[in-house]
């Protein structure tokens, strides 16, 4: 909770200013039970008709001064949320961002997304209603409490032993409150971890007829978040009939005591009218705390689920002194890799050098390790043992950033962004001008088809780039990569989904592209006209050379061969 | 320091529409949504009613606690007049026991409202929830595709849970405001109408105020909303693409663009917040004001003798009450208008147009599998033809491979076949019935499908792979798997068929994920079936596995493969070559090598 109470530190001002306003709205508040106490006792008692105008003009100009602080109030109390939420905001985006891949892993997407929309938003209301009213309920309290001891010490002593109590209560309710307010939180997680899915599975739901089933999966969720949060409702709202009740009994002893004093002349009539006006303040005050007690139970609660992720160490930064204009040549010195959190090794002692401008195959079994090791070349995840060494450099101590630039990277999960195919392709590289946009996607074999389009280059494609194929977004995604004049080019079998004529164009134009290639393939067509080829299996290398030389001396090559081998006349169509 | 103090008012205005007269009110978007927000308010109602009998117990006990609340000052008020400035200690002691009574079951009540409240609030909400569910699923393929998944999903949580805390809250507290309001107006014309009317002269006052304000507020929320799901979709977006935007080290860039987008939503959430936080402070000057007045002329009536002290601690300490509900159905006006908007953005997805079934479509029992495509043409946009004019008959139990470029049509064939899409024109027909007639529950229970993207679901692989026909038997989904050639890898995973597959499956491989995704269709045992071949991707020992494995499947099933390869398209009883959209050779391997056309171009320049 203090990590996010710290993004209100810039903003001292404002809130200072924020809360003393309050505070001036606060005491006009208070002071007018006091100056009717004054219009009974010194007015209407001492029948002086000039003192209740005084006082009552007062009144009513301290009610206007009042307004004015109050509008000025919403002002900075809405300036202070609204900034302090968008660095937040801002803040925690840009952690995300900054995560490392084995980071990521700890948090699922969808709770970050929450953590991100809805806890953000929960706090920043919470900030603002703190500023603008909710303050001032327990000011009020206290506030009114000063003001009866000011007007008549013996008879607000009876408000000062309810106070400690109440405050006990709240203390109490708060944590209570805090902790099953989380658990709510966590089952809404799962109602929309189980919706996100449906609507990612949507045509599998569909074929399978299986929606009845969903709504079941989808009930049992439902029916836990129901349950959750009726009970958590329901303990907080015990607390206000309560508070008010233990007020209320207040209210009835000063009035019995109050008689007394009255009698003895320890008071004046106007004394316990003023006292018992405040008392009911404080008691109008406490009808806030119910809902006091759920926001702010919910404040804590996303409070610390932002705080989760602020706290995350930030990824390994070592920023290279020298900055390395990387030319291309690539060497993995046996590198071993293991993901974090889990026990088997996926890379064991790999080793093996590219030189700039050649084209590494990689052929091997699904889980053999290639897409893992692909991944280590960016810097998404370190390897445990070994080094990868670029242009005599080891990438360890090199600047992630400045790495990432020369790579230009096609994963086999294709990814597009909504927006225009421009706007996809120019992703990988800001700068690039329209001529550079149209010769990547012409390499990539796509520019074609672009044309055709109605709004070409401008064409819209949907989140997930709905309304083209998966040829189509493959080859955009080539597009996005070679847009950036990479010195590494990799391509994680990215051209399953093309045909093979396409294939063929596209390894061609790649020619033009000096930058040194590595390519994840499962065709032995593609990987024959690589200057190398390695073969992974269970994480170690088996078989290193080109296809010629693999063609003699690996037993596994050449049983992938054959099985390809009745293909070779066609290949793909 | 003069920055800090000044920045508050340094917002860029948003600037409020034009329209003001009452003419041009009638002809713009203005008149329709106050209409709306009737419908709106209405159909929440209409969730609520279920609990009647509830809600009347909740109604009562707002009465109740109104009433009792509306005591007590009173009796206050009486207890000062008659027992204190007279003392009278047994009078007193009396009255006082009596207000004890009045407490405890004021206190009571209201516990009691809250208490059936949330019960009603949160079985609604949950029903709202079910409901959206439900009709998401009746959604047609093609209003999914279009939206974003972010945006969607920010109205089913967002949104809901804006409504989820209204319902909360607000139901109680706008029906004790309104009754209190009429419950103190009333005493306190029964006590002095003179001081009533001075109490009841901020009313306007506070509706011109009000009017001023929520007129400004409804734009500035909605504002506020629209750029809360741009943020929000932007949010769902970038997580998605983490691998992405890292490898080509664009943190920086999306970072930027994330603080442009956040930055308006921003200043949109400034001014409605800054515009919804005038309306307490509105009533409190207005009470406050009233206050001030009962005091003054309270005082001089009572200086005359018109009135009493205790009437002018009554009306005091009424004057507040009197505006405290005004306030709150003020203050519960900005999370109503709030969750009146949400509530209304989760009611347009359900009113979206389902995936429905021609009026007189029946089932079909049984499937033998030919299928005829009648000159059918299909876009998915306007001004621009996916396929034209396509045209072929496939007789029970054929292969039929589709090839052709990317791009060419071949999985618009498929999304048309399983009326994901309806055709522009011309006519699909499965066993010489055209399928437009036919439920599309009834013909997708016929259809297996083996996609490019396996989707598996966060659960155990048996889970997953029952997902093929939620009946069957554990020997039964392990039969599947044998067949599937799936058996023995789940066998060699520690926990066999009980491992718990991550979010996507991502413990396993693309390979094996295709095997379990086969394994769910050889257990759905379908009459249709419709494979993506997206092989390439798998490592050849697997793939032989799924080769093997998809042999076994396609066996004596009309089967439409996307083929991408040979011996796949070598095997097919046709072929069906589309270009362009267009079905450019049909035929069987033979006859198109015959014919020496495009397919065999195609088999000679590989």
């Amino acid at each position: 909770m203090l990590t996010v109470l710290q993004f209100l530190k810039p903003y001292k001002l404002p809130v200072a200013i924020a809360l003393i306003l309050m505070l001036i709205e606060l005491f006009v508040e208070l002071f007018h039970p006091f100056l009717l106490a004054k219009i009974i006792d010194d007015g209407i008692m001492q029948e002086d008709v000039s003192v209740i105008i005084r006082w009552g003009s007062l009144m009513v100009v301290l009610s206007l001064f009042a307004f004015v602080a109050g509008v000025v109030n919403s002002f900075y109390a809405a300036h202070v949320s609204q900034s302090s939420g968008f660095d937040i905001r801002s803040g925690l985006y840009r952690k995300v961002q900054l995560f490392s891949f084995s980071q990521l892993q700890k948090f699922e997407a969808s709770s970050l997304i929450t953590r991100l929309t809805n806890d953000v938003t929960q706090v920043q209301n919470t900030i603002f209603m703190s500023l603008r009213i909710m303050l001032r309920a327990p000011l009020l309290i206290v506030g009114g409490a000063l003001m009866a001891l000011f007007i008549n010490v013996k008879l607000a002593l009876i408000l000062i032993v309810a106070i400690p109590i109440i405050m006990l209560f709240l203390i109490w309710m708060m944590k209570k409150g805090g902790a099953l307010f989380s658990r709510v939180q966590a089952k809404l997680d799962r109602v929309n971890h189980v919706m996100r899915e449906n609507l990612t599975a949507m045509r599998l739901v569909k074929v399978y007829v299986r929606y009845k089933h969903e709504n079941k999966r989808f009930k049992k969720s439902n029916k836990a978040l129901m349950d959750q949060t009726v009970s958590a409702l329901r303990l907080m709202e015990v607390a206000m009939p309560a508070l008010l009740f233990l007020m209320n009994v207040g209210i009835m002893a000063i009035l019995w005591f109050g008689s007394f004093e009255v009698n003895s002349g320890g008071a004046q009539v106007g004394e316990v009218v003023a006292i018992v006006n405040y008392a009911t303040r404080i008691t109008s005050a406490l009808s806030v705390f119910s809902m006091i007690i759920i926001v702010f139970s919910r404040f804590k609660a996303s409070a610390e689920r932002i705080s989760d992720v602020l706290q995350e160490g930030d990824e390994p930064k070592s920023e290279a002194e020298i900055s390395p204009v990387v030319k291309g040549s690539l060497e993995f010195k046996g590198v071993t890799f293991t993901y974090p959190n889990k026990k088997t090794e996926v890379l064991k002692d790999v080793s093996f050098k590219v030189a700039e401008g050649e084209v590494l195959a990689i052929l091997g079994a699904t889980g053999s390790g290639k897409s893992t090791l692909f991944q280590l070349i960016p810097k998404l995840y370190e390897p445990s043992d070994g080094e990868i060494v670029v242009d005599n450099f080891n990438i360890e101590g090199m600047n992630s950033n400045q790495l990432r630039q020369q790579i230009g990277y096609v994963p086999q999960e294709v990814f597009l962004f909504s927006g225009t195919i421009k706007e996809n392709i120019q992703w990988g590289n800001g700068e690039a001008s329209m001529n550079e946009i149209i010769e990547a996607a012409k390499a990539a074999q796509i520019h074609d088809l672009i044309d055709e389009l109605p709004d070409r280059y401008e064409t819209r494609i949907g989140q997930k780039g709905v309304n083209l194929s998966g040829g189509q977004k493959q080859r955009l995604s080539i597009a996005r990569a070679l847009v950036r004049k990479p010195a590494f080019l990799l391509l994680d079998d990215c051209t399953s989904a093309l045909d093979v004529k396409t294939e063929q164009r596209f390894l061609e134009a790649l020619k033009h592209y000096s930058c040194t290639t590595l390519i994840i393939t499962q065709k032995i067509s593609s990987a024959k006209k690589a200057d190398n080829i390695i073969l992974l299996d269970e994480g170690e290398i088996v078989g290193k050379g080109h296809h010629d030389q693999l063609k003699e001396k690996s037993e596994l090559y050449q049983l992938i061969l054959r099985s390809q081998q009745r293909e070779e006349a066609f290949q793909d169509v | 320091m003069f920055n800090q103090l000044t920045r508050p008012f340094r917002y860029k205005k948003i600037p409020l529409p034009t329209v003001t007269t009452s003419e041009q009110r009638t002809n713009g978007k203005v008149k329709s949504k106050p209409k709306d927000w009737k419908s709106t308010i209405k159909r929440i109602w209409s969730y609520l009613s279920v609990h009647k009998i509830y809600f009347f117990l909740v109604v009562l006990m707002i009465v109740l606690s109104s009433m009792l609340s509306l005591l007590g000052p009173f009796l206050v008020g009486m207890a000062i007049d008659e027992f204190i400035v007279h003392h009278n200690v047994s009078g007193l002691l009396q009255l006082l026991i009596f207000l004890l009574f009045i407490y405890i079951f004021y206190s009571l009540s209201i516990w009691l409202q809250n208490f059936w409240m949330v019960g009603i609030a949160q079985k609604t909400v949950y029903a709202i929830r079910m409901q959206l569910f439900k009709q998401l699923q009746k959604l047609p393929i093609s209003y999914l595709d279009k939206r974003q998944h972010g945006e969607l999903m920010s109205r089913l949580t967002n949104d809901m849970e804006n409504v989820s805390t209204t319902l909360n809250s607000s139901v109680i507290q706008i029906f004790s405001s309104i009754l209190m309001f009429i419950g103190i107006i009333a005493v306190m014309i029964y006590l002095s109408p003179l001081l009533t009317l001075i109490t009841v002269a901020v009313v306007p006052l506070m509706v011109i105020g009000m009017k001023w304000i929520t007129r400004r507020t409804s734009l500035f929320f909605k504002e506020q909303q629209k750029h809360l799901g741009e943020v929000n979709g932007y949010i769902e977006e970038t997580i998605a693409g983490q691998k992405i935007i890292k490898a080509f080290s664009k943190e920086e860039h999306v970072v930027s663009t994330f603080m442009g987008k956040s930055e308006s939503l921003k200043g949109a959430g400034f001014w409605a917040q800054t515009y919804s936080g005038f309306i307490p402070k509105l009533m409190n000057v207005l009470n406050n004001l009233s206050f001030a007045l009962i005091a003054g002329i309270g005082a001089i009536l009572a200086f005359n003798n018109m009135i009493t002290i205790g009437v002018i601690v009554i009306f005091a300490e009424y004057s507040r009450q009197f505006t405290r509900p005004l306030n709150d159905l003020a203050n519960q006006f900005n999370t109503l208008l709030s969750a009146v908007a949400g509530a209304e953005r989760v009611f347009e997805v359900m009113d979206e147009e389902e995936e429905r079934d021609a009026h007189d479509a029946h089932d079909l029992p049984e499937v033998r599998g030919d299928v005829t495509f009648e000159d059918v043409s299909f876009s998915y946009e306007k001004n621009q033809t996916t396929i034209s004019n396509v045209s072929f008959t496939i007789t029970e139990g054929e292969t039929v491979a589709l090839i052709g470029p990317t791009g060419a049509g071949k999985t618009t064939i498929i999304n048309l076949l399983t009326k994901f899409y309806e055709p522009v024109s011309g006519v699909i027909s499965i066993d010489g019935q055209n399928i437009k007639n036919i439920k599309n529950e009834s013909l997708r229970r016929h259809l297996g499908f083996v996609l490019q993207d396996t989707h598996l679901f966060q659960g155990t692989i048996r889970e997953n792979i029952r997902y093929g026909r939620l009946e069957a038997s554990d020997d039964e989904v392990e039969e599947a798997a044998k067949q599937a050639n799936a058996h023995t890898f789940i066998s060699s995973l520690p926990n066999g068929y009980d491992t718990v597959l991550d979010q996507d499956g991502s413990g396993i491989s693309q390979g094996q994920k295709q095997l379990l995704s086969i394994s769910r269709v050889m257990l759905a045992n379908p009459s249709l079936l419709i494979l993506d071949e997206a092989t390439s991707s798998i490592d050849t020992i697997t793939e032989i596995k799924i080769q093997e494995a998809l042999q076994r499947l396609m066996k004596g099933r009309t089967s439409f493969v996307i083929a991408h390869r040979l011996n796949t398209v070598k095997q097919a009883d046709q072929i069906l070559v589309l270009k362009n959209g267009q079905l450019f050779e049909k035929g069987n391997h033979e006859a198109l090598i015959k014919k020496k056309g495009y397919y065999y171009e195609m088999c000679q320049r590989s």
